[in-house]
């Protein structure tokens, strides 16, 4: 469903992503891991055409993003890690936007604003809005499409813990629904909970992509996702250094 | 590119600069201007009360060339420079670049043109009410030159915030071009003309007015207003190089559409390799 191969990133003379090769299949969920600047949010930027690869190809949905944009990212929603929205806009107004992008009808639209349970809060503007209640337009604007891939670059870092019990809940349902779900995280817990696989970058590296299960498997039995996310940095990092 | 996606970003852009505030204010003030110096223009000149259309354009003409330039580029500063997670979801969405461009660009013409429009409709009005309807048409072609004068600089600012990225080297750089166009560029022709001579002189002062799409609309302006010979002798063989007023207006549009035209263009083209 998203294929990366030889994906790299460079910034001037800084190597954002450096050679990452990986795929994620049809209805899985993977979580990026890996400390800031690790090259987490390039990928999935890469992903969604927001950033020019240096070399390396990404194939979203069997279609090139670099040579069809468009049509990649009609298969592909996204959500950025710091979702913003005119604060003069109503939640209605954004979500009516957004589904005039995507072709979208208004009644489904209004549909999608009832399921994410912005009755009372529809007709208020952004402005009037915490961070917690943009984060969740956010998800609603995301899930208005029935695209195949959601993009979620840390979609909890600005929720609450009732909104990150409600991020899952989203996740898990879209999962349901056979969505193939790519998001980064800081959380461990979250991407033991969420994943099927993970993978870990470590100064533009991918250095390990495996299921959970089996990272555990790799390691001694009593080991958590942590102790092993942070033999990875360790050793990679110092690797860099 | 397809022009659905562009009617609703330009829609959406529309929507959010009519409610932002200093859109409002801009409307005021300029209406206030415009009327103001409809009336009070040319006590100078020993004329009192509301003027007539020629009269009220030409006394315009100076505020529109210094006010629409410095307005246009602030608000396609500040739009294209916006925030970043705004800029991201927008880019991620089934969108060509040069969609979101124009879209974005039809939009924030559209509450430039409407505060525009409504203070010269309202000068307008009292114009007509007071002095007649004389001179209405050539009231209208300068409203026109003035929109696209907005267009030209709106233009102009998508061009400066690709390049700058930042908002503030962008209002940096927005600054510097209005500083240029408006207040140096003339100083700048006249400095060169003093080394020149002869037909040199007449061809570079010539080419120069194309270089500045304030003086081409200044110029077409008081073509239109039937003044042109306020430039003396220059002026004069300017219309008979260009071949009668109708040409040479002609002209001065076609100038004023490249400007409109190539900054976005090249803005467009930058944007389809920058990275978000």
């Amino acid at each position: 469903m998203i294929a990366a191969r030889h994906l790299t990133k460079k910034f001037g003379t800084i190597l954002a992503v450096d050679d990452v090769s990986f795929e994620v299949k049809r209805g899985e969920i993977f979580a990026f891991l890996g400390p800031n600047g690790s090259g987490k949010t390039t990928t999935m930027k890469s992903i969604v055409g927001l950033v020019k690869p240096t070399s390396g190809k990404i194939l979203v949905h069997g279609i090139d993003v670099q040579m069809h944009e468009k049509g990649a990212k009609a298969s592909v929603s996204y959500l950025p890690q710091r979702v913003v929205f005119p604060e003069n806009l109503t939640a209605r107004e954004i979500l009516y936007f957004y589904a005039s992008l995507r072709g979208i009808s208004r009644s489904d639209a209004d549909e999608a604003l009832e399921k994410a349970r912005f009755n009372g809060f529809s007709e208020k503007y952004i402005g009037e809005f915490s961070g917690g209640m943009v984060q969740r337009l956010g998800l609603a604007v995301i899930s208005l499409p029935d695209t195949p891939i959601l993009l979620l670059d840390e979609p909890t870092a600005s929720l609450d813990p009732q909104g990150v019990k409600r991020f899952r809940e989203f996740v898990l349902e879209q999962k349901e629904q056979g969505k193939t779900i790519l998001f980064s995280t800081h959380l461990l817990a979250e991407a033991e909970q969420l994943a099927d696989r993970v993978g870990i970058f470590v100064s533009g590296k991918l250095v390990a992509q495996e299921s959970v299960d089996g990272l555990r498997e790799k390691f001694l039995k009593n080991k958590t996702i942590e102790d092993m996310y942070l033999h990875y940095v360790e050793t990679f990092e110092g690797q860099h250094q | 590119m397809t022009f659905s996606p562009v009617f609703h970003i330009a829609r959406q852009e529309l929507t959010v600069n009519v409610r932002n505030k200093w859109t409002l204010i801009f409307a005021v003030i300029f209406g206030i201007l415009v009327t103001g110096i409809a009336y009070f223009g040319m006590i100078a000149e020993g004329f009192s009360g509301m003027q007539n259309f020629a009269r009220s354009s030409a006394s315009v003409l100076n505020l529109v060339l210094y006010i629409i330039p410095l307005v246009s580029l602030a608000m396609g500063t500040l739009s294209f420079t916006g925030d970043k997670g705004s800029a991201e979801l927008l880019f991620s969405q089934p969108v060509l670049s040069s969609e979101v461009i124009m879209g974005k660009a039809l939009g924030l013409f559209a509450s430039i043109a409407l505060s525009m429009a409504s203070g010269f409709m309202v000068a307008g009005i009292m114009i007509i009410s007071k002095s007649g309807p004389q001179g209405l048409t050539s009231y209208l072609a300068f409203t026109v030159l003035s929109l696209g004068l907005a267009f030209v600089f709106l233009s102009l600012s998508i061009l400066v915030a690709t390049l700058a990225r930042r908002k503030s080297k962008a209002f940096g750089f927005a600054l510097f071009l209005w500083f240029f166009f408006v207040l140096f560029y003339d100083i700048l022709a006249i400095g060169i003309t003093l080394l020149l001579s002869g037909s040199t002189m007449n061809l570079f002062l010539f080419l120069s007015l194309f270089g500045n799409p304030v003086d081409v609309v200044r110029v077409a302006s008081l073509i239109i207003f039937d003044t042109a010979t306020i430039f003396g002798p220059a002026g004069a063989a300017l219309l008979r190089f260009l071949g009668g007023s109708a040409m040479s207006v002609t002209l001065l549009v076609c100038a004023l559409l490249l400007w409109a035209i190539l900054p976005m263009a090249l803005a467009v083209k930058i944007m389809r390799r920058q990275d978000f």
